[in-house]
């Protein structure tokens, strides 16, 4: 949200009042604001505040029967259990690493795309590379990773591709130093045009008057992407990049469990992964809430972060 | 976030599951030997149905997979019917929707509206039977049983291993089984091997490891197999060394297993290094797929298929039942046969192999705790284990799903060959359960006419030949406040077996780097996971 | 001079980011063009297949012909438009005045509302408490049990405040000289001058709830109110031939399953895919300034 909104006037005089005055001011303003928010709020706090207590259970042995606020307290020990595996830091390590290399990677990605697609000029051209390219998103991960083993087995196509510029031929899913390039341009293939709609709406919101002043001025198709289009859609991608900040230790299991085996674990199992196959062993409700909220909490301290930063440098922000 | 991605990890996890050992077996059925209804009961008193009441029960359970499209409701499903029709008791079903059994069953019980009767694995229930029973959920039934359950009581007084499996440590009856009535139907998987080709290479069924190494290199040169022996990799690496193929010739598996009364753990043992030195020999040779950590169940179709690959571990139902069939579209001389579990000295009978237990742990109901008709319920969950009862499970109604030549039950067209379509596992859902579990003891008969390729009748002939029974460890529980614990460790323990076995026989790490996995396996605990088991043995062994 | 040396870069220009993007649309499409091949495949020769598919393997109908025999399907379509058209109408209004709300400057809560609506993108309940809510308004067994909790998206409200927050506030200053009130600036200003954030949360909300299934599954009993998603997902299961490691010797059985398998991708995305280009018009340069202007 942008804070460059210059402050009006009431604001100015009303901050040197006391917060009961400044409360009823603000009340009597934006009274039908409020109002409007009404339904929202009881949304909020009816499916998401008031089932949050459920929450307590990573603290507890959770029994269904007993219900939530039945069950027996057991206090950190899940906690406890999960810190103290023997993989503890190299699942949390991957965990991060991948988030990392898919901000650096994935990020950009469908940004680039959209605008590539702006400076497409044959209309027909561009509504066809936009539609073709959102459709693996649609594709059930289960299909897209078969084709993804099929692809870098030892006899697949783009293994043969790499061997001809003197890859050794093994399966690429069995070596460990290429899980994650495979897991990450994978999931560009799969989402780059899926991810680049929202860009694409934002491109539609850039005033033309700019480009035809950067034309008349001589500036180059390039200049002009890099100083026009991108400034223009600079705000919703800081909004998508402090968002995704906030998912720093969401890399879901099901891909992850899908490329993997333990020849990769070194580079590949995460945190939802590991918990996965500790559930197969016996599924705990309470521990897997124990692993949630620890997420939760790194994700959310992550998340602010993000949006402090940003407050401070380049001025747009969540709150 | 969490939320969503804790639940699809449980759907995710019964889909993968679903090719386990827990339905592995469901396709069998019955046993003759089943008390007679009346004539049995000392203490109890006999039952005589249909039993005359106004009544209607409350009874939860998934419908049989098959079903999916045929049938949506129970009440549409034959067997339902007839079921209620012979026992005389009306019964409302409820089913969760397919392979969303366990949330289904955990929000059911958060809401605290249980029906009757719970179909559902309470022997995986976190904790153990013993503290579904605690907790309040269900019944313990050794009084109900005792006083309204005289054939499965029968059953039970006749059969003292299956009683034993079927209880708790503490002694408490928790649910009505479903147990497999016949040796032969523990038994379904093993390794598999084409067999023209052995033929036409003029070489025998391989027993032991030289003659598989011998033969698996004939495939490759001779036979231009590219991955002469291959194996299923998800959902976990080599699976099916669990039970004992091809590690079993070295005296382990790579779990746990009973060797003069001590729980010992195979990947711990010195047998299982000779077993990694073999498998990484094969990989050099390039006798094992080369793409072993990523072959999935599509794969394994298409490499065996296609003659890439010559041998592999398979069911006889979704192995040799799946695939015989489409290489003989190709070839009609082709055929896929079940190989002997490989042993190190020919003429030995192998140590370990599949075996599963009589009690299967799917298919069981419980009652619940605030049911208010467990008498009638026991009553009509008796009925599956009287003589009437196990014909109506496993063969279904005379004249309509079977008919009677020189007494044995043999199924009808309505069945084998569908006039409207159905596939025959799909038409035998709606008629028996005896394809499927249920609270009732299964009988060999099905099986046999359902399997029905020569190769799948042999094949668990040739498997069953080991002698696992002695090293089997049985259906043990952890108490509660172990079971925990148990889970923990054996997380770290798998991954780290895992990782070691694949990285030495792919050749990531040299063979002596088992040493130092030896020591990480005890540094996160392993002895204590031995101990639990241990503990958890001898409390079986005392019931 | 130099207006055509930039016509020359233009062109050189031009012309890479054509390859790039065609080489774009062959490597995307195929995935669906795998995914139709198989599904009208003879399932005996796809089950032996590995590599690239460029056309069916054989010819069959009959994945096509199970996946429609099933009676739920044609229902599991109403149900899925139901949820679509009234759950995404829901969606969008309260979105809408959400996002228009929190974007307001000057406002003073509205800072910790939007930390509080953020802070349950991190922080759940879990499932139980939600079922156990949700029975108790009485919805369970309603269609209105997958619209209802799932009213809001957090995500797309603050992509939607985000846009709003961008609109410059000279536009909306003649009408609020007029005394127009919150509701008539949301409507006839903010809004259509939102169009391309607008087709965003339609697609985004509609194809969230065609692809639901989980919930539905918790909260719905009676199978006549599955969505499409909820049938093919058990159609598939059914299906899978690891389910049927049964013993069952029934190959034909075994063998539908591989081709069902994509048969019902089809079916279940054909129908959504076809939403994008209706939605896209709206993404075109200039929506937004024409209609400033008009």
């Amino acid at each position: 949200m942008s804070k460059l909104a210059p402050m009006s006037g009431y604001k100015t005089t009303a901050s040197h009042n006391s917060f009961k005055q400044r409360f009823i001011r603000d009340f009597k303003l934006n009274k039908l604001l409020y109002f409007m928010m009404i339904p929202v709020l009881l949304y909020y706090v009816i499916f998401h505040y008031a089932p949050m207590y459920g929450a307590v259970i990573a603290f507890k042995d959770f029994s269904p029967m007993k219900g939530i606020i039945g069950s027996d307290w057991i206090g950190l020990q899940h906690f406890k259990d999960f810190f103290s595996s023997y993989y503890f830091w190299r699942i949390l390590k991957n965990t991060v690493v991948i988030s990392v290399y898919s901000i650096i990677f994935m990020f950009p990605a469908p940004i680039i795309l959209a605008l590539l697609i702006n400076e497409v000029r044959h209309q027909a051209f561009k509504r066809v590379v936009q539609t073709v390219s959102y459709m693996p998103y649609f594709i059930s991960l289960v299909v897209i990773c078969g084709m993804i083993t099929d692809f870098t087995n030892s006899n697949g196509v783009i293994n043969s591709l790499f061997s001809l510029f003197g890859y050794d031929g093994a399966a690429m899913l069995q070596k460990p130093g290429l899980f994650r390039p495979v897991y990450i341009l994978s999931e560009i293939w799969q989402k780059i045009g899926w991810e680049s709609i929202i860009y694409i709406a934002a491109l539609a919101g850039i005033d033309q008057e700019q480009y035809e002043a950067a034309r008349i001025d001589g500036a180059s198709r390039l200049k002009q992407m890099l100083y026009i289009t991108l400034p223009g859609i600079l705000p919703t991608i800081t909004i998508m990049f402090i968002l995704r900040m906030g998912n720093m230790l969401n890399v879901g299991f099901e891909k992850i469990i899908l490329l993997y085996s333990p020849i990769t674990y070194e580079t590949a199992d995460v945190i939802s992964s590991f918990v996965y196959r500790k559930g197969l062993l016996e599924f705990g409700w309470s521990y897997s809430s124990a692993v949630g909220l620890f997420n939760s909490l790194v994700n959310l301290i992550l998340l602010i972060s993000a949006n402090y930063i940003s407050r401070r440098v380049n001025k747009s922000s969540l709150w | 976030m969490r939320r969503a991605s804790r639940t699809i990890m449980f759907s995710l996890m019964t889909f993968l599951l679903a090719g386990s050992a827990l339905t592995g077996c469901s396709g069998n059925s019955g046993n003759k030997e089943a008390a007679p209804s009346t004539d049995s009961s000392t203490e109890a008193a006999a039952v005589t149905y249909p039993i005359k009441t106004d009544k209607t029960l409350t009874y939860w359970g998934a419908l049989p997979n098959a079903l999916t499209g045929v049938r949506s409701e129970h009440a549409e499903v034959p067997f339902y019917q007839e079921w209620q029709k012979q026992t005389g008791i009306k019964v409302d079903f409820t089913a969760p929707p397919t392979n969303q059994i366990d949330e289904s069953f955990n929000v059911m019980l958060a809401s605290g509206e249980l029906p009757d009767m719970l179909e559902y694995n309470f022997f995986g229930f976190p904790g153990g039977p013993e503290k579904a029973i605690k907790d309040g959920y269900i019944l313990e039934l050794n009084d109900l049983i005792d006083k309204y359950a005289p054939n499965y009581k029968k059953y039970l007084q006749e059969h003292p291993e299956v009683e034993k499996m079927v209880k708790t440590d503490n002694g408490s009856h928790y649910a009505f089984p479903f147990i497999r009535g016949d040796e032969s139907l523990l038994t379904f998987q093993g390794p598999v091997i084409r067999k023209d080709w052995l033929d036409e290479l003029g070489l025998p069924v391989p027993e032991t490891i030289d003659e598989w190494t011998a033969t698996l290199k004939a495939f490759k040169e001779k036979k231009g197999a590219a991955a002469p022996v291959s194996f299923v990799g998800k959902p976990r690496v080599f699976n099916e060394l669990g039970n004992g193929a091809f590690v079993g010739a070295f005296g382990v598996t790579r779990d746990f297993y009973l060797e003069d009364g001590k729980v010992k753990f195979g990947p711990a043992e010195p047998g299982y290094k000779d077993f990694l030195s073999l498998f990484r020999q094969w990989y050099a040779e390039g006798l094992l797929d080369k793409d072993v950590a990523t072959v999935d169940s599509k794969v394994m179709d298409a490499n065996i298929t296609s003659g890439a690959t010559g041998a592999t571990w398979g069911n006889s139902g979704g192995g040799i039942g799946k695939w015989t069939p489409i290489i003989k579209e190709k070839d009609p001389k082709a055929s896929i046969i079940a190989a002997p579990y490989p042993v190190l000295e020919k003429g030995t009978t192998p140590k370990f192999g599949q075996r599963d237990y009589f009690m299967s742990t799917g298919g069981m109901v419980a009652i619940s705790a605030t049911s208010k008709n467990a008498e009638l319920a026991v009553k009509l969950l008796d009925y599956g284990y009287s003589e009437a009862g196990n014909r109506l499970f496993n063969f279904g109604t005379e004249g309509v799903s079977y008919t009677l030549e020189n007494g044995v039950p043999v199924f009808t067209d309505l069945l084998m060959n569908n006039p409207e379509k159905l596939a025959p596992a799909q038409a035998m859902s709606l008629y028996i359960r005896g394809n499927t579990m249920g609270p009732f003891v299964s009988d060999k008969g099905v099986s046999e006419q359902y399997l029905n390729l020569p190769e799948q009748q042999e094949a668990v002939a040739t498997w069953q030949k080991t002698d696992m029974a002695k090293y089997q460890i049985p259906l043990v529980t952890p108490t509660p406040e172990e079971s925990a614990e148990f889970a923990n460790i054996m997380a770290d323990v798998n991954t780290l077996v895992d990782e070691m076995t694949l990285k030495i026989i792919l050749g990531t790490e040299p063979l002596e780097a088992y040493n130092g996995y030896l020591d990480k396996l005890n540094s996160v605990k392993l002895s204590r996971a031995i101990e639990i088991k241990q503990a958890a043995l001898e409390r079986y062994l005392q019931r | 001079m130099m207006q055509a040396e930039n016509g020359l870069k233009n062109k050189a220009f031009d012309w890479m980011i054509n390859t790039a993007l065609i080489l774009l649309v062959i490597v995307t499409l195929y995935p669906l063009l795998y995914v139709t091949f198989a599904s009208f495949s003879e399932s005996s020769q796809l089950v032996a297949n590995k590599g690239f598919l460029f056309k069916p393997l054989g010819f069959s109908l009959d994945a096509y012909k199970s996946v429609f025999s099933n009676p739920g399907i044609i229902k599991g379509y109403g149900n899925t438009l139901f949820i679509l058209v009234v759950g995404v109408t829901l969606n969008l209004f309260l979105t809408a005045v959400a996002a228009y709300v929190l974007s307001r400057r000057n406002v003073m809560w509205n800072n910790l509302f939007t930390f509080l609506i953020i802070f349950t993108m991190f922080f759940h309940g879990g499932l139980i408490p939600l079922y156990l809510i949700v029975k108790n308004v009485g919805l369970i067994d309603s269609l209105w049990a997958t619209i209802v909790p799932f009213a809001v998206s957090t995500f797309n409200l603050i992509i939607m405040r985000t846009s709003f927050s961008a609109i410059p506030e000279s536009l909306e200053e003649s009408a609020k000289i007029d005394g127009a009130n919150h509701l008539t600036i949301l409507f006839r200003i903010i809004l259509p001058l939102s169009k391309p954030v607008v087709a965003v949360m339609i697609l985004y909300y509609a194809v969230e709830k065609w692809n639901a299934w989980f919930y539905a599954s918790i909260f719905l009993k009676d199978r006549n109110l599955f969505p499409l998603q909820l049938v093919l997902r058990e159609i598939l299961i059914a299906n899978s031939t690891d389910n049927m490691s049964t013993g069952a010797s029934s190959a034909d059985q075994f063998m539908i399953g591989e081709t069902i398998k994509y048969a019902t991708i089809i079916v279940a995305t054909v129908p959504i895919l076809v939403v994008y280009p209706f939605v896209q018009k709206y993404f075109e340069k200039g929506v937004m300034i024409g209609a400033v202007k008009g």
